[in-house]
């Protein structure tokens, strides 16, 4: 091989330790952005079929006027390519051998679910199945609480109007076991084909028709286009992303994922960084040499940078091949905790961000250094020239500062992560600079002497350069995982504190007024309080400021609380978990006013003092907005978006009244003896939303924690590549040492104090500046609520001092175990 | 690059001609003056040892008529093109192909083979194969059996040879020379000197040597002395070794 071509060939660099250092930088920082950009794609699209499977499909049309929609509209869908199906939901008596019972019906087609499965058992007994399609024609199937409450087998006929159906099985679980209020229990699903046999369905019925959409969001979001100006107000198009409860977790998991994924790109940054540096530095006589030997700067220039090309391509092609098998194993991890087999898809979108990442770390980061040595004297052959002093490295450190926020940007696309994480970094080099100089201050008063504290600390002074610079990327580096441990916790806290035990898992609804108070002593024998009860009066809200409502707010708003009747309320204390924004909650003895929740008061544009007109029934209320209030929807308690003063707008209208208890899983017999005392009341069940979310939550929790586990694994080698980068001074400052007659255990001693020492500021300035970053992305990001995090904050200083007390000590070992000669002569 | 190689010119016409040469270094605090108003003339050919005490600005002097350094005032002339006014690049394009170097250190680099280290020069000029005349000089040196070998494998005067064998790769009119033997023990000091003499006397180049080692000085044609980076008299010319 000729030798110039050699000198550019990555299997000579490999022998050179600072190259082998940025390719591994680069290889784990192309593997840990690919693997997280992979692997977050497929969690988004296994998170949201999850979700879709809330729906049972990725878009719902409701017709709540008890008409079907034209049939040209299914028609457009699925000439556009999507997959259809539809169901009818209603409430009917159903009568079997030892009664009647009002049922809630869901009758559903061949095509239910689209997404998700309904979990079915053969028996009361029988092991629990996942099936994809519904009962067929002529059967049915039944809650089991049903089949108690009618004291019925499988294999029973159920009448259902005028048609027998078979009970075929039990239905434990529906995908999209909705969170409507209208519906009543228990379930009872059949064959849609079947529902105009049972003549049940007259005109005027309160009949519900749903219609399920799945295909490419792209093709949804076209039919929709298509579809909205057709739809009426009482058509209710419904995404995944528009449910309230699972919503919020889902974008915050999210996030989150892109948060880790550019404190990897940081990361990776950072350690491209300081060892390209080095090697540049190393660099330095052979570009000497190859000057004195004739080659021009402009030669220098392109041999550095193909150079640093086939790096790129090296460690993009090494990052790729550590990433994918990592993506497969994570993706059947993934599996196994959802307990269904994954889709593996390769996203190849995914895989820009790792290619941009090896391409700014290298051109924002390994090239400056690289570019300079163009202006290494040649002279340098002959003497050591002065060194850089490190200033002309600041407009590049500039640049490249902004050049990799400027790909966190692009990445994650959050100003606020940007800013936090800049504003964090700020705060942790004014700090560091000022520990700096108070550091130099003082260690220049300690003398040299015996015993390992001293040696330490005049350590850390005469490598106060080297001190300093590897401070500051340790605290960089532990600021950024730490950041990232803190916002975990707080994450899952927040999700945890979402859904506590004792999360009410049940509601009672439509209680006469009359009736509240058995209603409470029935649930109190049996000692399963209910929260507050509420009176619920159904109503639209029809006119803002005596204009009708949908002129008055603007047209691109899909407001799909104008489209339905609204839960009103009259309440006279705040609940708990509800906070008041602007204006005043109602004083004893007022009677007017009315609260709205916040979200939907900013997206009609609502201030204090305008006035709503509510029609309810064939009455309308008119008042004025007097607070505006958020509301906890992921609380599973009764949740209001309008609330008046008792003895308000609402006094005279027909109210029924709602709550939520919780209710033990072995209690659920009761529920029996309550129906048949209650018959009136409706049961909602929603133990098994509350089990669908938390198994979500854990889903998200272990990815998060995989990743987790990655970045830290980055961050430990981006230390130990800090640490390697003055390994060579370090051991031939420790054989000189010896060779003056310094004795292996105090040499050893006082390198791990050192070290200790230096690991334990900078662990104390990162954990102190990724709170600061954490409180700025929690205020502007997680909407979470700050605390200080106690838990991290004292443990990760100690932490880090005794990780770099060992790098330290393993660093020393050539130093400890070989004779000083032998050394010295190596390190020659 | 007419200007740079002159081919023009005539043997009688001197290889160096060195005028009012002055180079000074700013300090944090105040200006050194490592040379001052040095004027000197280096025949075609001819052999020079540049003496003087550690600190006395000889390897300053050698750096600026190789041309890796420029002089704070005067002119250096290399076969008539003045270099301390050519750019960096045409000063390594005139190293390329009218200069070679040895220097105390060696400056091998390790991860090359002593072959492809001495073929690094001849690529760098552009030469078709350099891989036979790398070999060629390698045998001449006396190293035929170690062409695969890095420098760390080498010992102190194999690699001084290999270093040599590369300063005559690109047949350079003047070799530049910085304590050749500085780094050897006397034996090899001796041996490698020897093959440094032979080989510039067989290749007719011009050989400008910094050392401290009297006898390798006593061996060149003429010795400038240079102290407190001024020329003090020159010794009296001596018959060179040959």
């Amino acid at each position: 091989m000729a030798a110039a071509k050699k000198l550019m060939s990555v299997t000579r660099d490999w022998r050179e330790r600072d190259v082998r250092v940025v390719l591994v930088a680069l290889v784990i920082a192309v593997a840990t952005v690919a693997t997280i950009a992979l692997f977050a794609s497929q969690l988004q699209r296994t998170l949201v079929s999850s979700a879709s499977s809330f729906l049972a499909a990725d878009r719902q049309l409701e017709a709540e006027n008890g008409r079907p929609v034209p049939e040209a509209w299914m028609q457009q869908a699925r000439e556009l390519g999507l997959e259809t199906g539809r169901m009818v939901e209603f409430s009917t008596m159903v009568f079997g051998e030892a009664g009647f019972q009002l049922v809630s019906v869901k009758a559903v087609s061949d095509e239910y679910p689209l997404r998700g499965d309904i979990e079915v058992q053969a028996g009361p007994s029988a092991t629990r199945d996942l099936v994809s399609r519904g009962p067929v024609p002529g059967e049915v199937w039944v809650n089991p609480r049903l089949l108690r409450l009618l004291e019925l087998n499988i294999g029973d006929t159920l009448e259902v109007g005028n048609l027998r159906l078979e009970i075929s099985r039990l239905l434990v679980r529906e995908p999209d076991g909705g969170f409507r209020l209208s519906s009543l229990a228990p379930r009872v699903m059949m064959h849609v084909d079947d529902v105009s046999r049972t003549g049940v369905i007259q005109e005027g019925s309160r009949v519900e028709y749903i219609y399920l959409f799945a295909g490419a969001d792209d093709t949804l979001e076209g039919y929709y286009q298509w579809l909205a100006p057709q739809l009426e107000p009482s058509h209710e198009w419904e995404g995944v992303r528009d449910g309230e409860t699972f919503s919020r977790s889902l974008e915050r998991a999210e996030r989150f994922l892109l948060l880790g994924g550019s404190l990897a790109v940081l990361l990776a940054a950072v350690a491209v960084a300081v060892a390209s540096r080095q090697y540049a530095l190393a660099q330095r006589d052979t570009v000497a040499l190859l000057k004195t030997l004739g080659l021009s700067g402009r030669g220098i220039g392109m041999l550095y940078l193909r150079r640093l090309g086939l790096w790129g391509l090296a460690g993009t092609l090494g990052g790729l091949a550590i990433a994918l098998p990592l993506f497969g194993l994570l993706v059947s991890l993934l599996s196994q905790v959802l307990e269904r087999p994954v889709d593996y898809q390769l996203d190849p979108a995914a895989l820009v961000p790792a290619i941009l990442t090896a391409l700014v770390s290298l051109f924002a980061f390994a090239y400056p250094p690289v570019r300079r040595l163009r202006q290494v004297p040649a002279m340098r052959v002959l003497r050591a020239q002065p060194g850089e002093t490190g200033r002309e490295a600041i407009p590049d450190i500039l640049l490249a500062v902004f050049a990799v926020f400027g790909l966190v940007w692009l990445y994650a696309g959050e100003l606020v992560l940007v800013v936090s994480l800049l504003g964090g970094l700020v705060l942790l080099l004014a700090v560091l600079a000022l520990l700096g100089w108070g550091m130099i201050a003082v260690l220049r008063r300690v003398r040299g002497g015996g015993n390992a504290w001293r040696l330490a600390l005049v350590g850390l002074y005469r490598h106060r350069r080297a001190s300093m610079a590897q401070m500051a990327v340790f605290a960089m580096t532990l600021m950024l995982a730490s950041t990232l441990v803190l916002v975990r916790s707080s994450l899952l806290d927040d999700w945890q504190a979402q859904l506590p035990e004792n999360t009410p898992n049940h509601f009672l609804i439509n209680i006469a007024p009359d009736a509240v108070q058995d209603v409470e002593a029935f649930w109190a024998e049996r000692s399963a309080g209910l929260d507050t009860v509420y009176p619920m009066v159904r109503g639209r809200l029809t006119g803002l400021n005596g204009r009708p409502v949908k002129e008055a707010v603007s047209k691109d708003e899909r407001i799909n609380a104008l489209n339905r009747e609204l839960n009103l309320t009259w309440m006279d204390e705040l609940p708990a978990d509800n906070r008041i924004v602007s204006g005043q909650w109602f004083r004893p003895g007022q009677t007017d006013g009315v609260s709205v929740e916040a979200e939907l008061a900013q997206r009609l544009g609502l201030e204090l003092g305008d006035i709503l007109t509510f029609t309810i029934g064939s009455e309308t209320v008119s008042e004025p907005v007097t607070s505006i209030r958020t509301v906890e929807w992921d609380s599973m308690k009764p949740n209001f978006y309008m609330a008046f003063p008792p003895g308000g707008g609402l006094q005279n209208m027909p109210a029924t009244w709602i709550t939520s208890f919780y209710l033990e899983a072995d209690q659920k017999l009761a529920l029996n003896d309550f129906t048949r005392r209650f018959p009136t009341v409706s049961v909602l069940e929603v133990d098994h939303i509350i089990e669908r979310i938390q198994q979500i939550v854990r889903q998200v929790t272990q990815a998060i924690e995989a990743i987790l586990a990655l970045i830290l694994a980055a961050a430990l080698v981006v230390m130990a590549a800090v640490i390697s980068a003055t390994l060579r001074d370090r051991q031939r400052e420790g054989a000189l040492l010896r060779t003056l007659g310094g004795q292996q255990a105090l040499l050893a001693r006082s390198t791990m104090l050192e070290f200790a020492l230096l690991g334990f500021f900078a662990g104390t300035l990162g954990v102190v500046a990724a709170e600061a970053a954490v409180y700025a992305l929690q205020a502007g990001m997680f909407q979470g609520t700050f605390r200080w995090h106690w838990q991290v904050i004292l443990p990760i200083p100690l932490l880090s001092a005794g990780l770099l007390a060992l790098f330290g000590r393993w660093q020393l070992r050539p130093v400890l175990s070989v004779s000083p000669m032998l050394l010295l002569r190596r390190l020659e | 690059m007419n200007q740079i190689t002159n081919p023009g010119k005539t043997d009688t016409d001197p290889m160096l001609r060195v005028s009012n040469l002055t180079h000074r270094v700013n300090l944090e605090t105040d200006t050194l003056t490592i040379l001052q108003g040095v004027s000197l003339e280096i025949k075609r050919g001819e052999s020079v040892a540049i003496v003087g005490r550690s600190g006395s600005g000889k390897t300053t002097l050698l750096g600026l008529l190789a041309g890796l350094d420029t002089p704070s005032e005067g002119t250096v002339e290399l076969e008539g093109a003045v270099i301390s006014q050519l750019s960096e690049d045409e000063r390594a394009m005139l190293r390329a192909r009218r200069v070679g170097f040895v220097f105390q250190s060696f400056q091998l680099l390790p991860a090359l083979s002593a072959l492809e280290n001495v073929m690094l020069p001849l690529e760098l000029a552009g030469m078709d194969s350099p891989e036979q005349r790398a070999t060629e000089l390698l045998q001449r040196v006396g190293l035929a059996e170690r062409l695969a070998h890095t420098p760390r494998q080498l010992s102190g005067g194999e690699q001084q040879r290999v270093a040599i064998a590369r300063a005559f790769a690109s047949d350079p009119v003047v070799l530049f020379a910085d304590e050749p033997t500085g780094n050897l023990d006397n034996r090899t000091g001796q041996a490698v000197s020897d093959l440094l003499m032979d080989l510039n006397r067989e290749q007719g180049t011009t050989l400008v040597m910094v050392t401290h080692d009297e006898h390798l000085a006593a061996r060149c044609a003429r010795q400038l002395h240079i102290e407190a980076g001024s020329l003090t008299e020159p010794l009296l010319a001596q018959e060179s070794a040959d």
